[in-house]
């Protein structure tokens, strides 16, 4: 498959702080593309290199087949971080300024802002001041505001954040129509959850450098598998079950029965775990074998001093 | 439409849209009227100074009244005159002479009107104008200076509520000289000393006349010997001395010399204040993927000249045409004068040239200081030096009005920051081509130097996120 991006070796350095050491990645055409890390981890310097406004210290950047300037630019979308807007101007005037500074002309702007602004609710609004609107409504006024020049590649910087549970999800229906829509769209984000819904591919990011680059089952396939158990009484299943090797750890009580979560590894899958519990005379109230998250695989893959400050 | 098109476009009617700008355009020529008339207003609308005389000799204290009384007479005479000059500058004599021939200051004030009334000026006699005494002279309420201080000092009034603004205490040495002691709450207002001293002068050179068996009369013959001066421009071929028309542009240069730097640094802080404003709405990142830094510093000083244009267009269209009618309509008084002066167009182009100048060297710096500030209370202390490098043009106004070609003039108007002001200053006494050629180049070479730099500064502000608070380093992010 083409690729829509391409990093080679990027470094980013600040005075004598390194943000990005070393850094490839490949971005498929038509893909979406997560960049996690917890914060400080290089995403936004990664993703500011590859839209242009910071030129990197070293290493290389293929943008939509090209370098990363800014006749290149005009066919990608690019949402900051650091969100803001004009204040004093309409959402729709906000949205086709953005646009026609991409390229667009006037008149199919102001077009385009009116039915992403109407497509995504915001149609009664349109003409509003920015200042007047509530920050979930400017955070989505900027979001259309990066894609109404129809860009084949689209870079979001933590697009979730600030956003309400509701709006969180509408914006996840977004990323999926634009990619249904054949644009390329790569997202930084330190919420795994998001990643895990939206991602064909991830790159995983601690301390500048990569830890992970691949599909989002390769990175699971990483993480230990887990089984959440509850037993009755006082009985103390970390204890019954340790000399048969079994990682156990106590999780809490509730309505009197004692939670545990049982790590399977070392060869030690579900099905030995019940099996152990049986012979060991557990008495069980539930037994049920979970799916890893992104997020126990990137513990698995970074530590957990690096993982700290991923917030779930 | 190019980006930096764009970024202009966006800039001016975000700034048009304003209505601080819909005020400032309609208020400003409201403001400049009301600094030009304000002191006449004022001075009209403040009634007169009670002041009170105690002395030893009575003499003493007629003599003075008598100064204080020919004063207020002079001071009409002359308030009469300016306005008749300024509205019917044909009925200025035969009314300054009916004035003349009054009695008392009243009756000649209604002399004067008489006349203005008998020749149909209806125009010059809606304002005529019935100027009240700077001063009223009192009886002491009380008979010595002791006894009066309450008075005073505000503890008690007269009978009819007024308060004494002072008191002359006039007196004699064991010499027999005069002695004036004046008390007043006032401490930096001696005209009544003068008038007293003057006064008083008088009176001496009288005594001393009679005492030598003259006529104490000759003092204020004496007095009255008043000795023509007539200045002359020796670049001029006529006979004729200085008049007030020779003197206009001096007074048109120096007026188009506040009003450049005036809007220079009002339009240079509409950049700063834009830029921080754009920087606090971290709107930077989005703009830097479609518009270069440089672009971007195009656009933006380009928002603000258009909408410096806007302004000229409707004052230049306001002022032109109020200048027009009184060079028209006034050209034989003072008015008139002054409106002609404003007029000539080597004055206008040197303003135009000025500002143009002026904008972008002072535009360029105050856009690359905003771009490294994250807010007003970060730019201001950064403003501070600029603030005082900007008034020394306006400190040089005063002596080069007295000698436009003093060396500290001279050396100045070659500092390229200066120029745009005191060139304008400079030009209606004359400047060499060597000068003109020499300061506009040199002005012209900075504008590039100081925009290559702004842009670099600029760039570093805006990409790099260089600002006063991450000085010592580059601000990293994650």
């Amino acid at each position: 498959m083409n690729a829509a991006l391409e990093a080679e070796g990027l470094v980013k350095r600040y005075g004598s702080r390194t943000a990005v050491q070393d850094l490839s990645f490949r971005v498929p055409a038509g893909s979406i593309y997560g960049v996690l890390g917890p914060n400080g981890a290089g995403k936004s310097s990664t993703l500011r290199m590859l839209v242009g406004v910071l030129r990197p210290t070293a290493g290389r950047i293929s943008v939509l087949g090209g370098a990363a300037d800014r006749e290149t630019m005009k066919r990608v979308g690019y949402l900051p971080e650091e969100r803001g807007l004009y204040r004093g101007m309409s959402a729709r005037s906000a949205i086709a300024y953005l646009a026609r500074l991409k390229g667009t002309s006037a008149k199919i702007a102001f077009k385009r802002a009116d039915q992403l602004l109407t497509d995504h609710g915001l149609g009664k609004v349109r003409r509003k001041k920015i200042k007047t609107m509530s920050k979930g409504m400017a955070q989505k006024v900027q979001v259309l505001g990066a894609i109404a020049h129809e860009p084949d590649l689209i870079i979001f910087d933590e697009p979730f954040s600030g956003l309400d549970p509701v709006n969180q999800r509408v914006l996840e229906e977004t990323i999926r129509a634009q990619a249904a829509a054949g644009r390329t769209i790569l997202f930084s984000t330190h919420v795994m959850e998001h990643a895990e819904r939206l991602c064909d591919r991830i790159l995983l990011i601690a301390q500048g450098q990569a830890a992970f680059e691949g599909t989002v089952p390769e990175a699971l396939a990483l993480a230990p598998s887990v089984a959440l158990l509850e037993t009755e009484g006082d009985y103390d299943l970390a204890t019954a079950l340790a000399p048969k090797g079994f990682n156990i750890i106590f999780d809490g009580e509730e309505h009197g029965n004692k939670r545990w979560r049982a790590k399977l590894e070392n060869g030690h899958g579900s099905r030995q775990l019940l099996q152990a519990c049986v012979e060991a005379g557990a008495p069980l109230s539930l037994f049920e074998p979970a799916r890893a998250s992104l997020h126990e695989a990137f513990v698995a893959l970074v530590g957990d001093k690096a993982a700290i400050r991923v917030e779930e | 439409m190019s980006a930096i098109l764009l970024v202009a476009r966006r800039d001016y009617f975000a700034y048009i849209g304003a209505w601080g700008f819909w005020i400032s355009l309609l208020t400003a020529p409201l403001i400049i009227a009301v600094l030009l008339f304000a002191p006449i207003l004022l001075a009209r609308a403040e009634p007169p100074r009670v002041l009170t005389i105690v002395a030893e000799r009575a003499t003493d204290a007629d003599a003075v009244k008598a100064a204080f009384a020919s004063n207020a007479l002079r001071d009409a005479r002359g308030e009469i005159s300016a306005y008749l000059s300024a509205t019917a500058p044909s009925l200025q004599a035969s009314a300054v002479a009916a004035f003349d021939a009054a009695q008392t200051r009243e009756a000649a004030i209604a002399a004067a009107r008489a006349v203005v009334a008998q020749h149909a000026a209806p125009n010059a006699l809606a304002a005529f104008p019935n100027p009240s005494p700077r001063y009223r002279i009192v009886d002491p309420p009380a008979r010595d200076i002791q006894a009066l201080r309450p008075y005073l000092d505000g503890a008690r009034t007269l009978s009819n509520g007024a308060t004494i603004y002072g008191a002359l205490n006039l007196r004699r040495d064991a010499a027999g000289a005069p002695v004036i002691e004046y008390w007043s709450t006032a401490l930096n207002h001696d005209e009544p000393t003068t008038l007293a001293h003057r006064a008083l002068r008088l009176e001496m050179q009288r005594e001393a006349l009679a005492s030598q068996g003259l006529p104490p009369g000759e003092a204020e013959r004496l007095q009255a010997f008043d000795p023509v001066i007539v200045q002359f421009d020796p670049r001029s071929s006529g006979e004729e001395g200085v008049t007030l028309r020779d003197r206009a542009p001096s007074y048109a240069a120096l007026a188009l010399a506040f009003i450049l730097w005036s809007i220079v640094f009002s339009v240079a802080n509409m950049l700063l204040n834009g830029m921080i404003e754009e920087k606090s709405n971290k709107i930077l990142d989005t703009l830097l993927t479609s518009v270069s830094p440089i672009q971007m510093l195009a656009g933006k000083l380009l928002g603000v000249a258009a909408v410096s244009a806007t302004l000229f267009l409707f004052w230049g269209a306001l002022g032109g045409t109020l200048l027009t009618m009184a060079a028209d309509r006034a050209s034989d008084n003072i008015f008139g004068q002054i409106a002609a002066a404003f007029l000539d167009p080597r004055l206008l182009v040197a303003f135009f040239v000025g500002f143009i100048a002026g904008y972008l060297m002072y535009g360029a710096i105050f856009l690359a200081l905003g771009s490294l500030c994250e807010s007003v209370q970060e730019a201001q202390t950064l403003l501070g030096p600029v603030a005082l490098v900007l008034a020394i043009p306006m400190m040089l106004i005063t002596p080069a009005l007295d000698n436009p070609n003093a060396p500290i003039i001279a050396t100045a108007s070659w500092i390229p920051i200066f120029t745009p002001f005191l060139m304008l200053i400079r030009a209606p006494a004359g400047l060499s081509w060597i000068e003109i050629a020499g300061q506009g180049a040199l002005m012209f070479v900075s504008v590039i130097v100081i925009l290559y730099l702004a842009s670099r500064v600029f760039k570093a502000g805006v990409v790099d996120q260089v600002s006063l608070s991450s000085w010592r380093g580059r601000k990293a992010k994650g």
